[in-house]
């Protein structure tokens, strides 16, 4: 019946061949479109940000007397003085302060140069008064300017004077939230995942508390602003702008996501894990806390550092707290105003200045490799110890 | 080499008690040689070689793990889509080897159709389910044509009474033997000129296992069927032809009534006596 | 600072407290034990139960004292209060420690506590829905006794004039929500544009196509991409994308505006492709292998089997994440506030400025304008609407995603 089957491709099948390849490449494309986008991406911020991590410095001689103390700027030359930020004057009196043999000496110091000749030396500016371009060019030629690394990036806080603006207040408010937020939402969170997986019976309350989490984790995040402002700041009374209303406010977005990881981390743990503990006596909350949740605990901690990377990144809820505030010192409670890494990214965005484009890039960088460490971090949780059954 | 011995004296008159017919100068219809198989490291199938008799019923039977659907599923290469398998040996099909690099492995599925353990209907209408292959396959366009072939197929597959008001309800609303028969009407909607079946009753009750079986008793008058079964007495019931896989070789292979009742091989009388298996 | 001492003193002492209460509990039980009764549970375990019932009237009286004082209304002193948890841990001690028998049944005690415990924590969630969903109701009614909804919802003007001062009079400002709204789903349509085909190729690509090793490295690139603050997007698409709009769209004798909306809706789509594609990765591995099978054995091709077996298999999941991609995209707010524009503009084209729903609101709230002028209260009134739009979405999906794992379990 079957006479001279051809297994060879017909010229139907090639046709279909032709749609194989197409939509494979369909496939194959938008992968690395995602890809090209991530490089682009990446490229782009390390293009413009990471000039702010150096800064242009300038070699000179620093006097220090009964006049200087006072009309700081007259301290240096004053054909170089013009090209000095404005922080290191301002900062000669405490200098002073803090050393008094220093009164009557000359010392010789690289300052931190403005933000408009680091500018016209990184290239991002043609602006720069003629007689600073020469006093430039001359120090130049003395081998009196170089780069430095920008250390104040990371040690000092945020500043209308670009070459002096950092991230240290950012930091110091960005772990007070986050310290709120892993104290509120890791026992919550984890105390809902236990009840919801191994207590809770299965009826329509259990069912409405599951969806209700899940649409959470759905929720704009700008409406927990909203229930910040309204509940946190308006009804309790706690500060504006503070660490504690911002960790607050994240600690009920990071909840549902610490609910679901925790809870795939204890249905990953087999049912004869806990029917074994039950068969020698042990009740129902023992077999859970002395078997159950120890087995559970990396899948636990990494949905939470997952959490917790995600509420770092957070900023519109923020923005309705009042967490763009102007922060140049660090928080020394969690009551008193803060500022958090990706507002002060925020904050830097909007301003009119270059330079500040350079910082906000510098700042991007800082924040995504501090968001990338920790995932990376949870990654490695995961599968070093986690248990596959 | 008892297989190989076996194909020599394959044109002896063999008396198959379920079927008072003689069988004359059988043809074969695809005949493997020195198939040898591993999964990564783990070798399945250790240089197995069988003919397989056009319009017979080839049942393999075998304990678990003896490599008998592995060799059903190399039979239409379906094993090329595990990952890390590597198939060495040869399987001859219409004088031209399957794994020869110019064979095209979609043309052949559609020469060599298959059924599976569990019921596999897409989630489409019953209408669609038979439709699907013969539109891709571009073997009908016009809609009475087609509707022609669904009914065509459905009454070969012993379904058409059952299902003929219901054609757009889906595949998935009908219990499993019903689904299994729409899975072989599906199968034989293309013409396929082999039809494997890989334990095509083992999810299904008794009742709808023996519609299946006279389903295939009846299908072999045009299709060349190998079928893998767990069930010793089904092999029996529908196979003319019945290998015994044990441990990736081919133990024994015969007609199905002299492998029942006069097995060469210890094992093979061990396994059909019920010592292991 | 006085409330940070109370609340000092009050934790300081009771963990120490709580710790004598154990030992007192433990010793009874131990002693009473060595006088050769049987004890029903451990030792310990009585200790346990001694401290929970000493410090839980001391807790209760501080956390209602506490919220007292949050919401302003008069309370006793510090002092009394203080004193009042004091009374009430010692008369909690005292009657645990007489409960104290062989036959408490101390452990069962406890494990009621524990599961009362973690029942009440699952209800913080419920709370945080019936937060959010108060704190917008209350303000957004204020609004809309001010403004009808009629003119809110069909309004093609959105002016609020701005007012300083509570109760000054804002008859001069328009609050037609058409136009935010226009600009919201333009922006939406062109992330999902962007999210829904590539996100959805590139999972087919990673579930059906992709070796194990491709696989392994890209997964991690697509979950960085997920990984990037929203903030940082909108950096990128104000400062990189924008100005790239305006170039390319000059090149081709188009005028566009530096906060077009085009840029912010790009950006927005990119930020959406690693959220579809995971989700879509996920319910097209969750389709069963014997179908791919099947249609394989009837000499189907891979993308015939995927175009016409598996993907039709995976629509609702599929379309349950875009919803969710939707959800999110209706709500998103740095990416807008950053790089589109404030000005609500009714309009098709992309390459204008428009405004958004979450612009408004942010624009609204971090203004120096006092909390119940109607700009302000117009906010929540649009936070209303977002949060009843994207509610409606997302149960959608996740009652069809709970459907489609039901149906392939």
């Amino acid at each position: 019946m079957s006479q001279g089957i051809s297994l060879q491709p017909s010229r139907q099948l090639r046709r279909r061949y032709r749609a194989e390849r197409r939509f494979k490449a369909y496939c194959v494309g938008a992968l690395l479109l995602s890809i090209a986008f991530l490089v682009l991406f990446f490229s782009d911020m390390v293009r413009q940000g990471h000039s702010a991590f150096i800064q242009t410095e300038i070699q000179a001689e620093v006097t220090y007397n009964e006049d200087t103390v006072k009309f700081t700027n007259e301290s240096v030359d004053e054909s170089i003085a013009p090209l000095v930020s404005r922080a290191f004057f301002r900062s000669i009196p405490r200098r002073v302060d803090a050393d008094p043999s220093l009164m009557g000496t000359t010392e010789t110091l690289w300052l931190t140069a403005t933000a408009d000749v680091d500018q016209y030396r990184k290239k991002y500016s043609d602006r720069l008064e003629p007689e600073m371009q020469s006093t430039l060019e001359r120090l130049e030629s003395e081998g009196k300017v170089s780069y430095g690394f920008n250390k104040g990036l990371f040690t000092s806080g945020d500043s209308k004077i670009p070459s002096n603006a950092g991230l240290w207040s950012a930091f110091v408010g960005t772990f007070y939230v986050m310290l709120v937020v892993l104290a509120v939402s890791f026992p919550i969170g984890v105390a809902t995942a236990i009840y919801l997986e191994e207590f809770a019976p299965d009826n329509r309350f259990t069912q409405g508390v599951e969806i209700n989490i899940n649409n959470l984790a759905a929720v704009p995040s700008i409406l927990f602003g909203l229930l910040g402002l309204a509940i946190f700041i308006n009804f309790f009374g706690v500060p504006r702008s503070s660490a504690l209303a911002g960790g607050l406010t994240l600690s009920l977005m990071t909840l549902p996501v610490i609910i679901i990881s925790t809870r795939a981390a204890l249905r990953a743990v087999p049912q004869n894990i806990r029917q074994g503990a039950q068969a020698v006596g042990a009740s129902r909350w023992q077999a859970i806390r002395d078997h159950v949740l120890p087995l559970s605990l990396p899948g636990i901690l990494t949905g939470t550092i997952i959490g917790v990377a995600q509420a770092m990144g957070e900023t519109a809820p923020l923005l309705l707290i009042g967490m763009i505030a102007y922060i140049p010192d660090a928080p020394t409670s969690m009551t008193e105003a803060a500022t958090v890494l990706p507002a002060q990214i925020f904050t830097w965005a909007g301003m009119p200045e270059r330079a500040y484009v350079s910082l906000t890039a510098a700042g991007i960088l800082v924040l995504l490799s501090l968001l990338i460490t920790l995932n990376a971090t949870a990654v490695i949780l995961r599968n070093r110890f986690e248990r596959r059954w | 080499m008892r297989t190989r011995d076996l194909t020599g004296d394959s044109t002896q008159v063999v008396r198959v008690p379920t079927m008072e017919r003689p069988r004359v100068n059988q043809s074969t219809k695809m005949s493997v040689s020195d198939l040898a198989v591993w999964y990564g490291e783990k070798q399945a199938l250790h240089g197995v070689s069988l003919d397989v008799y056009e319009n017979e019923v080839t049942a393999l039977i075998g304990p678990s793990g003896c490599g008998k659907s592995t060799f059903l599923r190399c039979l239409n290469r379906m094993n090329d889509l595990v990952p890390g398998v590597r198939i060495e040996g040869a399987v001859v099909f219409e004088d031209q080897n399957i794994y020869a690099s110019e064979v095209d492995v979609v043309e052949l599925r559609s020469h060599i159709g298959m059924v599976f353990q569990k019921p596999n209907p897409f989630p489409k209408s019953i209408y669609e389910n038979i439709a699907y292959a013969p539109k891709i396959l571009g073997q009908v366009r016009k809609r009475t044509d087609m509707d022609d072939l669904v009914e065509r197929s459905l009454k070969r597959a012993g379904l058409w009474e059952e299902v003929k008001d219901r054609l757009d309800a889906p595949g998935l609303s009908l219990s499993g033997g019903q689904q299994q028969r729409l899975c072989i009407a599906r199968a034989i909607a293309v013409s396929p000129s082999v039809l494997l079946m890989d334990e095509p009753c083992s999810a299904l009750d008794p009742v709808a296992t023996a519609t299946v079986e006279q389903l295939i008793d009846e299908l072999k008058e045009n299709y060349t069927i190998v079928i893998v079964t767990h069930n010793l007495q089904q092999a029996a019931r529908v196979a003319g032809y019945t290998a015994f896989f044990h441990l990736g070789n081919i133990v024994e292979f015969s007609d199905t009534d002299s492998l029942f009742t006069h097995p060469r091989e210890k094992k093979t009388e061990d396994y059909i006596t019920g010592r292991y298996g | 600072m006085d409330t940070s001492q109370t609340l000092l003193v009050f934790f300081g002492g009771l963990v120490p407290m709580a710790a004598v209460a154990f030992a007192l509990g433990r010793r009874k039980a131990l002693l009473s034990d060595a006088r050769g009764a049987r004890m029903h549970s451990l030792p310990g375990q009585y200790g346990v139960y001694v401290a929970t019932w000493m410090a839980l009237p001391a807790l209760a009286i501080g956390v209602v004292a506490a919220c007292a004082v949050l919401i302003g209304v008069r309370v006793p002193s510090a002092p009394f209060v203080l004193s009042f948890a004091l009374f009430g841990a010692a008369v909690g001690l005292a009657m645990a420690l007489r409960r104290v028998e062989p036959t408490l049944r101390a452990r069962n005690a406890i494990e009621k506590f524990v599961y009362w415990t973690l029942f009440a924590a699952s209800l913080v969630s419920i709370l945080t829905t019936f937060g959010i969903i108060i704190s917008i109701l209350f303000e957004a009614l204020k609004f809309f006794n001010q403004v009808s909804v009629w003119d809110f919802v069909t309004g093609t003007n959105w002016s609020p004039v701005a007012t300083f001062r509570p109760g000054q009079d804002a008859a001069d400002s328009q609050f037609g929500s058409v136009p935010l709204f226009a600009g919201t789903f333009m922006i939406t349509a062109i992330a999902m544009s962007v999210a829904i085909p590539v996100g959805l190729f590139a999972a087919i690509y990673m579930s059906e196509y992709a070796s194990y090793r491709i696989r392994t490295f890209a997964k991690p690139l697509l979950e960085i991409l997920a990984g990037i603050p929203t903030v940082v997007y909108g950096f990128f698409a104000a400062i990189t994308v924008s100005p790239l709009v305006v170039d390319v769209a000059a090149f081709f004798g188009l005028n566009a505006s530096y906060t077009n909306a085009l840029a912010p809706g790009l950006v927005m789509g990119i930020m959406i492709i690693p959220f579809i594609s995971s989700l879509s990765d996920d319910v097209i591995n969750a389709i069963p292998n014997s179908l791919r099978e099947g249609a394989y054995a009837l000499g189907a091709t891979k993308s015939e089997t995927i175009k016409q077996i598996v993907l039709p298999a995976a629509f609702p999941g599929i379309m349950a994440a875009s919803l969710l991609g939707v959800s999110r995209a209706l709500g998103e707010t740095m990416i807008v506030v950053m790089a589109a524009g404030l000005r609500p503009n009714l309009t098709w084209n992309p390459l204008e400025d428009m405004t958004t729903v979450t612009v408004r609101i942010v624009d609204a709230l971090t203004g120096d304008q006092s909390f119940d002028s109607p700009e302000t209260l117009a906010a929540f009134a649009l936070g209303l609407v977002l949060f009843v739009v994207t509610l409606t979405l997302n149960l959608i999906s996740i009652i069809v995603i709970r459907k489609f794992r039901q149906s392939y379990e």
